[in-house]
């Protein structure tokens, strides 16, 4: 099978202020939003405490944000997630100032700066906003089996006469039974009902109907950032993406003239700069996992560039007599079925981890996404309209 | 088959082997990430310099104590900053007498004599080593206190100079608050004898009955809030300590005579013969246990103590049992500061992989799909030499024990998107080769050697990249780098070599090759 039955002769440098102009655009807007609205910064880079939350039964914003308030987190940003009724994000900025009661567990030292305890204070504090008075009461006396790990089941059941190999059996087609694939309350068991679908023995479950409640939520997971290294990371961040780019442009001056390297680092910026830009329109929360999406992106879309330039090297050689125009133009067709084709792959699987990989790497795969697209386009038609700009350095021929 | 057949196919077929040994069963042999497993990831800064200081003022005493035996005349020995030490007031007739107590006893000071008096300052290397060390102290005392509490395959990382990186697997929820407060508590237990009990409402209430100025050997505490009588409140005690947390040999949790919880300690024998004589001396008077710089209790001492006593103060069974264990693993040479802290459900983690490897699955299927209906036989070549690929990935990963993590898995499947690309590379240039009229055999071969050099062009850019990433991520972007830059060698192995061998192994037969496949 072919793309193209005969080499193709799409006439890309002529037409190169007109891509140029579209990127402009492009990062016009980007930068227009990024001064209205910023990014949306995970804590990651701001500090600040995430928790995912998984009840039992739905539950809307508003009443999460009425229990937040209630403990003096009205702030925290709450986002349901996905489409579930009863999944949510809940962030906070603010660090509080927690010490916890009673001597000897985490007093910290006089000299705390006004930090304090971040994490175990605020997911606490969520903790008591979210479990209701009589819940509260329960969990002096019963356990909650919806918080609870595999040896702690297991050993009440023991505790309550159950022979341990049963114990332990239990227990495990408990824990199991709650990271199911049937996704709609992660985490939890939604009722006792469900649980007699298991086909457990009849004493562990009966020591587990009396000594145990289900509570009515979960954290999936909770995650603590200190200010400092958000300011560390969003520092480190930014160096490495320049020592990247650097390094790139070093690499290929090596293997090709310097002015290659020039234009393929701007390229690359390109690229950078319109992901940065569809990242703030969509508002895509900025982690960890998008700047290492974007260096992979870095790394990534110079591939196409490079294989492009490989062929103008040869060009060069092969065809003397053309003009610089002309030569640019015939590398790229000449390798444009094989540019359609790897980033036709790539995508493939991009596209597969963005619809299929689930929540927690949502913003890596869209960002990655965004940038296997945008690095293919860039490759095609910037990446030797540069070239074009300081032909004479490049190829070394009059405008033709 | 020719003897170099023979050996490129016995070299594939053995790293074939060693990867599949390698790598199976997965459930065993991948070491999974805290995003995949479930768990606790926590990083804290170590406040050495709180250390530091926390010594200089013990050196304070020591000094004051040393200073007065020898009856040397002086004003004061203040602390100045974390390492620094002032003596004022001392004579220029004396100054060899404390020049040879200084030397003797401080070593590690360097002192400067003026008309003003001695000026100390803790030697710049001493100090850089007393910082490490307390460091290096800090996390063997967390890897104690850990170790006692049972978690399966805990990590225990220094980071750069001063921080620390603990990760314990498969946490619950109830747990992780316990081991919060075992990991962070200092745990520095007091013994100091009570001066004044009061109780004083305030620090200033206490100081009244000095007339506002605290004598240099008295302190004034706080009343932790488990206490029943002063919670709050505050009493005057002794500075210098009877004996302290690091006198001990061994702490566990006993029950008094009415069931109630407390902990029961032994001393060493230094520890226990100063205790016997502070005890001897103070019959009848009130010992305030201090933890953490708050009073707990303050019984009577009825008779003389020495080796064995016990520690009662309205603890819980799980607050005795951990203050044991504190006791036990020794105090924390300095507070740590959280920095960081993740706690990942294992529902999550199982989730999570689940849905990696579903989206692994379909974007494999998808490439192969695409490949077979794009470069049609050729294009079986290609999903041989993919699906070798992901089984020396997999390979590669168990035998360095590198940890899969979410990212990593997304790392793969990118993998399996950019494995394809090498071999494209090949084909195209085998197809554009064929255009130009070569015999099938001459254009393997001009595709092959064209595309070579462009291949490794091309890949070594993303590993230079992901080289940056593995240098400023934290574990789980680690994680995704590394399987990238294992996947990408792996990937232009497979396309150079296995799919070389493959074209050669399935053309080499027909001597008059017409038309291949592609």
């Amino acid at each position: 099978m072919k793309i193209f039955e005969k080499e193709p002769n799409l006439q890309f440098m002529n037409k190169r202020n007109y891509a140029f102009f579209l990127s402009g655009l492009i990062i016009a807007i980007g930068v227009f939003i990024f001064f209205n609205h910023g990014f949306n910064l995970g804590i990651d880079f701001t500090g600040g405490t995430n928790i995912e939350v998984s009840f039992r039964k739905d539950v809307s914003e508003d009443e999460l944000r009425i229990s937040l308030r209630e403990v003096g987190l009205a702030k925290s940003m709450i986002q349901r997630i996905g489409e579930s009724e009863n999944k949510f994000f809940i962030k906070t900025v603010k660090t509080l100032e927690m010490k916890a009661s009673g001597e000897g567990t985490n007093e910290g030292t006089e000299n705390e700066s006004g930090e304090g305890e971040v994490g175990g204070g605020v997911s606490k504090l969520i903790e008591k906003a979210l479990m209701s008075n009589e819940e509260r009461e329960r969990s002096a006396n019963k356990m909650d089996l919806n918080n609870v790990s595999q040896p702690e089941i297991a050993g009440l059941l023991v505790s309550k006469g159950v022979p341990r190999d049963t114990a332990e059996e239990t227990a495990a087609k408990l824990i199991t039974f709650k990271s199911r694939s049937d996704n709609s309350t992660l985490g939890l068991i939604g009722s006792f009902g469900e649980i007699e679908q298991l086909d457990l023995k009849k004493q562990a479950l009966s020591v587990l109907k009396e000594n145990t409640y289900l509570g009515s939520f979960t954290f999936l997971s909770t995650e603590t950032v200190g200010p400092q290294v958000g300011h560390d990371l969003r520092q480190k961040a930014t160096l490495a993406t320049v020592w990247a780019m650097i390094g790139m442009l070093i690499y290929i001056g090596f293997r090709f003239k310097f002015v290659f390297g020039f234009a393929a680092v701007i390229t690359l910026l390109h690229d950078v700069l319109v992901s940065l830009t569809f990242i703030v329109i969509f508002q895509v929360e900025v982690s960890l996992h998008v700047v290492a999406a974007i260096l992979t992106i870095v790394g990534y879309s110079l591939n196409d560039t490079i294989v492009i330039f490989d062929r103008v090297r040869d060009n060069i050689k092969l065809m003397r007599g053309h003009g610089a125009g002309e030569i640019l133009d015939r590398s790229i067709n000449q390798t444009l079925s094989r540019t359609i084709v790897t980033s036709g792959t790539t995508l493939v699987v991009v596209f597969s981890l963005f619809f299929f990989g689930g929540e927690v790497i949502h913003s890596f795969s869209f960002t990655l996404l965004v940038g296997v697209i945008i690095g293919t386009y860039s490759s095609i038609f910037q990446s030797c309209a540069w070239l074009k700009i300081w032909e004479r350095k490049a190829i070394g021929r009059k405008k033709k | 088959m020719s003897n170099a057949m023979g050996w490129k196919v016995g070299l594939i077929l053995a790293v074939i082997a060693f990867s599949l040994v390698m790598f199976y069963p997965p459930g065993e042999k991948i070491n999974l990430g805290l995003d995949l497993k479930g768990g606790m990831h926590l990083v804290f800064r170590v406040e050495s310099d709180e250390a530091i200081l926390m010594q200089t003022n013990n050196n304070v005493v020591r000094l004051k104590s040393l200073l007065k035996e020898s009856s040397i005349k002086f004003d004061r020995v203040v602390r100045q900053g974390g390492n620094k030490i002032d003596i004022t007031g001392t004579v220029f007739e004396e100054e060899e007498k404390i020049k040879d107590i200084l030397d003797d006893y401080f070593g590690d000071w360097d002192y400067l004599f003026s008309s003003a008096g001695v000026a100390l300052s803790l030697r710049p290397n001493i100090e850089m080593q007393l910082k490490e060390q307390t460091v290096n102290q800090a996390l063997e005392t967390i890897r104690n206190r850990v170790d006692e509490f049972g978690v399966a395959a805990p990590v225990f990382q220094r980071q750069g100079s001063n921080r620390l990186l603990i990760e314990l697997p498969g946490i619950s929820d109830k747990e992780k608050q316990r081991v919060m407060g075992l990991i962070r508590s200092t745990a520095m237990l007091e013994f100091k004898k009570v001066i004044n009990e009061g109780p004083f409402a305030s620090e200033a209430e206490a100081l009244k009955q000095y007339n506002g100025v605290l004598p240099d050997d008295l302190v004034i505490l706080k009343w932790g809030s488990k206490s029943k009588r002063f919670a709050g409140k505050y009493s005057v005690l002794q500075a210098a300590n009877a004996i302290t947390g690091n006198d001990f040999k061994n702490a566990k949790r006993s029950t008094d005579g009415y069931g109630g919880p407390q902990v029961s300690f032994s001393l060493n024998s230094s520890g226990a013969s100063k205790f016997k004589a502070f005890t001897a001396a103070n019959v009848g008077q009130k010992l305030a246990i201090v933890l953490d710089r708050k009073i707990i209790t303050d019984p009577v001492i009825e008779s003389v103590l020495s080796y064995d006593s016990v520690i009662t103060g309205q603890f819980t069974m799980e607050e005795a049992e951990d203050l044991s264990l504190k006791l036990r693993s020794g105090a924390l040479p300095a507070p740590l500061k959280p920095l960081h802290e993740q706690i990942i459900g294992p529902s999550l983690g199982a989730d999570s992989i689940r849905k990696g490897i579903y989206a692994c699955a379909i974007g494999l299927l998808a490439v192969m799909l695409f490949m077979l209906l794009y470069y049609r036989a050729a294009g079986i070549n290609a999903i041989i030499a993919l699906i070798l690929n992901i089984v020396i990935l997999m390979g590669v990963l168990a035998y360095f024990k590198a940890t899969l993590t979410l990212p990593g898995i997304a790392g793969i499947i990118l993998t399996i998107g950019m494995a394809v690309d090498a071999n494209v590379l090949v084909f195209e240039r085998i197809k554009e080769e064929l255009k130009t009229g070569k015999s099938p055999k001459s254009a393997i071969d001009a595709g092959f050697k064209k595309a070579f050099v462009t291949i490794i062009d091309a890949n070594l850019t993303t590993i230079i990249a992901a080289i940056f990433l593995f240098q400023f991520g934290t574990s789980t972007i680690k994680g995704f780098s590394v399987t990238l830059m294992i996947g990408i060698v792996a990937s232009m192995f497979t396309a150079v070599f296995v799919s070389r061998v493959i074209f050669d192994l399935i053309y080499v037969q027909r001597k008059k090759l017409k038309k291949i496949s592609i």
